[in-house]
């Protein structure tokens, strides 16, 4: 086996347990069946394109983005984990280069965002299913979605990773900038009707462009500004990777 | 071919020199003892040569490879069990062992049968099933040394292996460590403890302040560093024994003030002699006496003392 992948078995040994599936399905299942139904009476019809989508439909499929970017957490987990119990500098020492190292992390958290979507997909699929217009067009868009939003976001998560050394300062770091993300964001209502600032932070926000792709496979909407989302998720992805990248070959030991 | 061959090995940061012009030959089959004070450049040159850090300057071959330009070439077929401790904290034990080999490529089914060896071998049976976070430091540091031995290698690096474990376990690890030289394993070992050196090591390396300071068997050291052996003389009934003393001679003496005199010389007979002649002459019995050759701890700060230009040059 390739050492990139026997790093993968290895990373994704380390990070599925039952814990994290539970976690992975539980937080989003309260979004999605509470929340969701909760505030219908608050929110009834979501306009999206053409058309008008309940809001547990819309919540659902914005639970789809919160998750992908919820699970690629591992990434920065796997290597603040790996610095702080000697693991990487084990590894280091063995049959693996930095940047075999590095590409496993990517996959890793590619299939992690995968895995995700597709838990989410299929838990949220009764609540959007009336809506939703697959065909092999919008698959791929869901696809692509769901793995340059897990590099970007597992970037940002291993950007934090080589930043920090204490836990405290890393699980406040992350979970602030992960708060951010989940609620300046397009993930549980949409941008039309929010005051003009807070609707403009929105598309400062990765997690806005990663969920209207999200949506748009979904609902089958693919227009000119979702092409234009798509290249910003995917430019973010790269540079976010290429400097997680920087920082983990310059890690010192 | 030659397990090691560092030449002029030096790492710099900033002005601080941390391994200085080192020259280091490891033969095959051996177990070769690198020892020094703390902070003197021992951990530093095993990062040197198992290639987690670039030298500043200086050439490094490990099993025949540069491992300056193939680094990946020269780790794969070396173990490593670095200082510091290394785990997957929600692994099992058994797992974390699988695990590793699986890393190194190792098919199912060696990997299988090694685990079982392995966990009989470091007295890991009953902790197979529990976690890595839950076990004590003593026992986490068994797995990290067996760990290594699920692969397939020809030198094996251990930094300080035994911190942390019990006398027996401590024993146990040696004696297997022993054992897989006599199968053809080249070792690496740095230790603070030095009976383990002492007990294990077929050539020893003294490191101060990045430089290597004596380099050869423990015998050879002996006879270099070790000349002078050590006398205990224990005497009947506390008494001040200062003025009877001065008359032994030039021998280096010390006395506790109550009944044990200890004396240090390279010429041992004529001061055992000389000794019991002056407390034959003032009455005074003796009770026990002990010769004791020169222990590597105490060569080992001689060297140590001695590159610090601390030492009196004239030996133990």
């Amino acid at each position: 086996m390739h050492p990139v992948f026997r790093l993968v078995n290895r990373n994704l040994t380390i990070s599925l347990n039952m814990g994290f599936v539970i976690w992975q399905v539980i937080f989003p299942v309260i979004y999605i069946f509470v929340a969701g139904f909760a505030y219908t009476a608050l929110i009834h019809n979501v306009p999206f394109g053409t058309r008008n989508l309940d809001y547990p439909a819309f919540i659902a499929s914005g639970m789809i983005g919160f998750n992908i970017m919820n699970s690629t957490l591992i990434s920065g987990i796997i290597i603040w984990n790996d610095r702080r119990h000697g693991m990487f500098e084990q590894i280091l020492v063995g049959p693996f280069t930095r940047a075999q190292y590095i590409l496993s992390n990517v996959y890793t958290i590619g299939i992690i965002g995968l895995f995700s979507a597709g838990l989410i997909t299929a838990i949220g699929y009764p609540l959007f299913f009336k809506s939703v217009e697959f065909n092999v067009l919008t698959v791929p868009l869901v696809v692509f979605a769901a793995i340059t939003g897990a590099i970007l976001f597992g970037s940002i998560a291993s950007i934090i990773s080589t930043r920090l050394k204490s836990s405290e300062g890393f699980n406040v770091v992350i979970n602030t900038v992960f708060l951010f993300f989940a609620f300046v964001s397009t993930a549980f209502y949409p941008a039309q009707g929010a005051p003009p600032v807070l609707a403009t932070a929105f598309y400062f926000n990765p997690l806005t462009y990663l969920v209207d792709v999200v949506r748009a496979g979904i609902f089958g909407n693919f227009t000119a500004t979702v092409g234009y989302e798509m290249l910003v998720l995917l430019a973010g992805a790269l540079v976010l990777f290429g400097i997680a990248t920087k920082l983990l070959s310059r890690l010192e030991i | 071919m030659l397990c090691v061959e560092a030449r002029s090995l030096s790492k710099s940061y900033g002005d601080v020199v941390a391994v200085d012009s080192v020259d280091l030959v490891v033969e095959p089959g051996k177990i070769f003892g690198f020892l020094g004070p703390n902070g003197a450049g021992k951990t530093t040159t095993i990062k040197l040569l198992t290639t987690l850090i670039a030298p500043s300057s200086g050439t490094i071959k490990i099993l025949g490879t540069d491992a300056l330009k193939d680094p990946l070439g020269a780790r794969r077929r070396v173990g490593v069990v670095l200082q510091q401790p290394s785990y997957e904290p929600n692994l099992t034990v058994e797992k974390a062992l699988d695990k590793y080999g699986m890393m190194w490529n190792v098919d199912g089914g060696t990997r299988k049968r090694r685990v079982e060896e392995l966990l009989t071998a470091f007295d890991l049976k009953d902790i197979r099933k529990k976690k890595n976070d839950d076990i004590s430091i003593g026992q986490r540091r068994r797995v990290q040394v067996a760990r290594e031995f699920m692969h397939e290698m020809d030198l094996l690096f251990l930094d300080e292996p035994t911190v942390g474990l019990d006398p027996s376990a401590r024993r146990a690890l040696l004696d297997y460590i022993k054992g897989r030289v006599r199968g053809g394993l080249t070792i690496f070992f740095t230790t603070h403890i030095l009976e383990e050196a002492e007990y294990l090591c077929d050539e020893i390396a003294i490191i101060n302040r990045g430089r290597i300071v004596a380099i050869d068997t423990p015998d050879e050291l002996r006879k270099k560093f070790g000349r002078k052996k050590t006398i205990k003389v224990h005497v009947e009934g506390v008494r001040d024994l200062s003025g009877v003393l001065r008359d032994v001679g030039p021998h280096d003496v010390s006395y506790d003030g109550g009944t044990v005199i200890t004396l240090h010389s390279a010429d041992s007979e004529r001061a055992l002699v000389r000794i019991l002649q002056v407390l034959s002459s003032n009455n005074i019995e003796v009770e026990d006496l002990s010769v004791v050759p020169t222990s590597l701890e105490e060569i080992f700060l001689k060297v140590v003392r001695d590159s610090e230009g601390q030492g009196d040059a004239s030996g133990i």
